[in-house]
């Protein structure tokens, strides 16, 4: 029973509190609810398991919503300017492929501990994404070749699911299917270990990094194409919610360890969470306090991988 | 015996120190040979020479009279030569499959191009491996951190055992173990000799070298200054042989 507890009490719990909305949150278990808090985890969720892949390497990825910002601006730049989408949508992938890759040439390379180099990273990222816009959003009518990525649906599945159930397969994969994700685990759990064993520790390191540092550039593309605008700041907003799905995550499943399934429920019971509140009339407030308070609490209970990735200075 | 590896004049200095001063050694195919010594006799430099995680200042190591050199663990590993180390080299959570195939998992093809690990091969062959040595373990997705000390070592020998090693290099692998787990380990070496696989042993406890080995080379100050068969040697005779760097 305890172990039962231990590896699925999360997520039973999200299922109570999603049980909760369901009998006393107006609207919540009405199907266009259910769609919107669904493509609102999307974002969130492929945001959050980037930043599972670089933890699953033992590495904070800290700059994941400003490097999404970054790729959204650089897409929206492109597409504002008129030219076609495939290589704007290339471009901001990219980007942030790009400074993922930099954050893990900085860690393993440079020696410099990714809490501090991810956060030069964000930093630059954000520098550079004002720098592009001089502050104002772009806008516009964009054309559906764009939008369409997310918006719109297949077989009656929304677009941004779709994506969502790629990357989180893709990241299933990769993480327990390949010699590659094995070595990824390897290096997270036991760096000196791995490198006995004849692991490549510092190309895990930097794949890790490099993935999540993508993965902010596809949510990136999807916020983009789905708002029709690209702003400085736009995924700001998301940075504590993705840490909060990582560390929640992490006291599901694999207790104590980065997860990918952990992640995707913990998004989902996250953004549960926030419309449920917003439909019983809470404040707007109470949802900083109640993501903060999820974290210290899912840091407290299990995340004893992300004490390593910060406190190794 | 013909010697399946050899040092000559194997000299270590870091800056002014010299770890080791003119090391000759053979290691005899199939005999379990213990290094001992006092701290800072030299063994762990020796170790990490042998094991490919140091290269030496000067001298010159046969492999089956062919001379090579190991520029990382990894390139030893490649020559038949393992090494476990004192701290197991383990991923605590990781589970026994994964710890035994930590480095060199199998795989089979799904796709061109695109292959999975094997996972059921490797959790066959993982309890091969622990059969072999006599070690029975129910679960083989537990994690190494909820085995026994001895377990431990024997998922550690089980890696050499996939790597088919031919010389494994033993960092005291009894201790912080208790007298039952110790006996456990001493069984997987001689299991592992018995196999015809050189062990290289070192171990500050005399009862351990004289359970299982056949011949013990002493340090002194970085140079070896004992080398003889341990038969006949009691656990004290070898400690006071330690010390004083003489045979009594």
């Amino acid at each position: 029973m305890r172990s039962f507890l231990e590896t699925y009490g999360t997520a039973v719990a999200g299922l109570a509190l999603a049980l909760f909305f369901v009998a006393f949150a107006p609207n919540f278990a009405a199907p266009t609810n259910l769609l919107n808090v669904l493509k609102e985890t999307s974002f969130l969720a492929i945001l959050a398991i980037g930043f599972t892949l670089a933890l699953i390497t033992s590495e904070l990825d800290l700059s994941v919503a400003e490097v999404a910002s970054l790729a959204a601006v650089v897409t929206g730049a492109l597409i504002q300017a008129g030219q076609s989408p495939l290589l704007a949508v290339a471009a901001g992938l990219l980007v942030a492929f790009g400074a993922g890759l930099f954050n893990g040439i900085a860690v393993t390379r440079l020696k410099v501990p990714s809490l501090i180099a991810t956060l030069g990273t964000a930093a630059i990222a954000k520098g550079f994404a004002f720098m592009i816009t001089q502050g104002v959003a772009f806008v516009g009518r964009w054309p559906s070749e764009f939008t369409g990525i997310a918006r719109g649906s297949m077989l009656g599945v929304p677009h941004l699911v779709i994506w969502l159930a790629l990357v989180v397969g893709g990241a299933l994969f990769l993480v327990k299917c390949t010699r590659t994700g094995v070595h990824m685990t390897a290096t997270g759990e036991a760096d000196e270990a791995a490198r006995l064993a004849g692991i490549a520790t510092g190309r895990m390191k930097r794949l890790g990094l490099a993935l999540s540092g993508l993965l902010a550039g596809v949510t990136a593309v999807l916020l983009t194409a789905s708002l029709s605008s690209a702003a400085p700041n736009m995924a700001g907003d998301y940075f504590l919610y993705a840490i909060a799905a990582v560390l929640l995550g992490m006291t599901m499943f694999e207790p104590g360890r980065a997860n990918v399934p952990g992640t995707l429920v913990a998004a989902l019971t996250l953004k549960v969470l926030g419309n449920g509140l917003v439909l019983m009339g809470a404040a707007y407030y109470v949802q900083d306090i109640v993501l903060g308070l999820i974290i210290i609490v899912s840091v407290a209970l299990s995340a004893t991988a992300l004490k390593k990735a910060a406190f190794k200075l | 015996m013909a010697p399946v590896l050899s040092l000559r004049g194997i000299e270590k200095s870091y800056g002014a120190v010299a770890a080791l001063k003119g090391i000759d050694l053979d290691i005899g195919r199939g005999e379990v040979l213990a290094i001992c010594g006092d701290n800072g006799a030299g063994k762990s430099s020796l170790v990490r020479i042998i094991s490919g995680a140091q290269e030496p200042s000067a001298g010159a190591i046969t492999l089956d009279g062919k001379t090579v050199s190991f520029r990382s663990p990894q390139d030893a590993l490649a020559k038949g030569i393992a090494t476990i180390y004192q701290d197991l080299a383990l991923a605590p959570r990781l589970s026994i499959v994964q710890n035994v195939f930590m480095g060199a998992e199998l795989t089979r093809p799904l796709l061109p191009f695109v292959h999975i690990l094997d996972k059921r091969r490797m959790e066959d062959l993982a309890k091969g491996y622990l059969g072999r040595l006599s070690v029975a373990v129910d679960d083989m997705h537990r994690p190494v951190e909820r085995l026994s000390g001895g377990q431990r070592q024997a998922v550690a020998i089980s890696r050499a055992l996939h790597w088919d090693a031919q010389v494994v290099i033993m960092d005291e692998p009894t201790a912080a173990l208790g007298v039952k787990e110790t006996a456990l380990v001493l069984d997987l070496i001689r299991k592992l000799n018995a196999e015809g696989r050189t062990v290289v042993l070192i171990s500050h406890n005399m009862a351990d070298v004289t359970a299982v080995a056949t011949r013990v080379a002493i340090l002194k100050s970085g140079r070896k200054v004992i080398d003889r068969p341990v038969a006949g040697l009691d656990a004290d005779g070898l400690a006071h042989m330690v010390m004083t760097g003489k045979e009594s």
